[in-house]
């Protein structure tokens, strides 16, 4: 019997649906989703937009190669497993730019070969490590003479007004994006943009006239929208539009203000021979265990995690609540070519279960198993910072995966001090005996070593 | 720069209208706005290529000029 487990959130497409089977990703295509696909191979697309990293690698399985009981009279594609899913309000400025950018280079290079793109969600791009890639095979199909970009919307929604809304307001859209899967509503982005924004012309075409033109077709009782889809749109206007909004989304960037975390790596109470030991610790732990996927909780520029990534382990995806953090992160990803995925995260609000049914969109554990974790420096912005009972912070931690490196910090430590200045020292439990205590009985604890004059320690933890 | 002084003619306009919050489909005001950026693109494309021709007339016109002036010297 198939033990295959169908991808809840594959079905906004009735083309295809992928599917889960032996840790491997496949996809079933349906009538329509057959066409698709036999265009794109005959044409010779497939494997050019493969070569040229626009598309996630994709393998046909031939009959009589794998049996799959559900779908004997289908076409099944196997794709690339990518090391973690992310989500579009799970990125960074950069990150986001760097989605729309492949998004468009894509699509020009399909228009000029004769093929289209029928939707625009950024959910359809991945990270795979720091390069973006297009997962959605079945968005795919071939061009028709003067036809509409259909997803020009959906492209607004989910790239270009979130980045507007970062690099002319400052106002993250994480958040907001993370509140509406569809994006950032276009009349919310230009009620909230002034004269002086709207002064330009891509804001004031892709912005305003959009809003406008929505509203008038709402307003209109009589609107014939067979009137317009009659006129043609030439090709040339097409692939003018979208080379125009790569220009100005190249150009547009975030202003300089800066976090609280943002130059942490650089700007932090540690000595230097503390910093050197508890690189040390780290890479010793990574070399020990070799983790296929590791989460360095609060990851902050990354340092952490590309060390850890130089002594043996395979992937690391990167949580930190500061964007800045991982804007940074995701620049040095870039720059040295790194198997590490920053994300943004709050921990007392992490990414859950969202989207129809709750299961569209996975919590950030159930993408994975991780098979290590580093925590250093966090737990403290839990349980201090947000008022978190110290056994349920360390339970928690302890659940992202079975092995670890959790940095206690003391109360007398200088960023404990500063946090506490006005909350007064209302944590009576708050000691590195308690911390003691309920970490072994999560876990078993292998090591403990102090890496500060202060008296933080780093405790290596095992479940197994 | 052609860009800019066809669209600020319409900007005054339509930055000043009212909202509304209902829902519509998803592609109409979309497909309304890329209608009239193709006519603009077609327009401006016409209008570069006229712009080119008088240019090239002008110039020519000039040559002619220097060239006759030239002779007569």
């Amino acid at each position: 019997m198939d033990t295959i487990q169908i991808e809840a959130g594959s079905f906004r497409d009735p083309a295809g649906k992928i599917f889960y089977k032996d840790n491997k990703v496949f996809r079933v295509l349906e009538k329509e989703g057959i066409k698709r696909f036999k265009f794109l191979k005959n044409s010779g697309l497939l494997n050019d937009l493969i070569q040229k990293e626009f598309l996630i690698e994709c393998k046909e399985i031939s009959d009589g190669e794998m049996s799959f009981e559900n779908f004997k009279e289908n076409k099944i594609i196997e794709h690339k497993k990518l090391d973690y899913i992310s989500y579009p309000y799970e990125w960074s400025f950069e990150q986001l730019k760097d989605a729309a950018i492949h998004h468009l280079n894509f699509h020009i290079y399909l228009l000029k070969k004769g093929a289209t793109l029928i939707d625009s969600s950024a959910f359809n791009i991945q990270f795979d490590a720091y390069k973006p890639i297009f997962i959605d095979l079945l968005s795919i199909k071939e061009y028709e003479d003067g036809e509409y970009w259909i997803a020009h919307r959906q492209f607004c929604e989910n790239f270009l007004n979130p980045l507007i809304l970062k690099s002319i307001k400052n106002i993250d859209y994480n958040n907001w994006f993370k509140g509406n899967l569809e994006g950032i509503a276009t009349k919310d982005l230009n009620s909230i943009l002034s004269f002086k924004d709207k002064l330009s012309y891509n804001i004031f075409t892709q912005v305003v006239m959009l809003d406008y033109f929505d509203n008038k077709v709402i307003k209109s009782k009589n609107f014939d929208i067979n009137k317009i889809n009659k006129k043609k749109f030439p090709k040339n206007s097409f692939l003018s539009m979208l080379k125009n909004l790569k220009n100005f989304i190249l150009n547009l960037d975030i202003k300089k203000n800066k976090t609280t975390w943002d130059d942490y790596s650089k700007n932090n109470t540690y000595k230097n021979n503390e910093e050197i030991l508890k690189k040390k610790i780290v890479k010793d732990f990574s070399e020990k265990y070799k983790f296929n996927i590791l989460a360095d909780l609060g990851c902050n520029d990354g340092v952490y995690s590309e060390i850890s990534l130089n002594s043996g382990s395979n992937f690391v995806v990167g949580f930190d609540y500061d964007l800045n953090a991982v804007n940074n992160a995701f620049r040095l990803s870039k720059k040295n070519k790194l198997n590490f995925l920053p994300l943004y995260f709050d921990a007392s609000n992490p990414s859950s279960n969202l989207g129809w049914y709750q299961k569209e969109r996975k919590g950030f554990l159930e993408r994975t198993e991780f098979n290590g974790m580093l925590s250093l420096a966090f737990e403290h912005h839990l349980t201090i910072g947000k008022n978190i009972p110290l056994y349920q912070v360390i339970e928690w931690l302890v659940s992202t995966a079975p092995r670890g490196l959790i940095e206690f910090v003391p109360k007398n430590d200088e960023t404990i001090k500063k946090m506490i200045i006005l909350k007064g020292d209302i944590f009576p439990d708050y000691n590195e005996e308690n911390f003691r205590k309920i970490l072994e009985n999560k876990s078993k604890i292998i090591s403990t070593t102090n890496i500060s004059e202060s008296g933080r320690k780093i405790f290596e933890y095992s479940k197994i | 720069m052609k860009k800019s002084c066809l669209f600020l003619s319409f900007a005054i306009y339509f930055i000043l209208i009212s909202k509304s919050y209902a829902y519509i489909d998803p592609g109409t005001g979309s497909m309304i706005l890329q209608a009239i950026l193709g006519f603009i693109a077609a327009a401006l494309a016409t209008l570069s290529f006229y712009w080119s021709k008088f240019k090239t007339f002008i110039n020519k016109l000039f040559k002619k000029n220097k060239k006759s002036g030239h002779n007569s010297n």
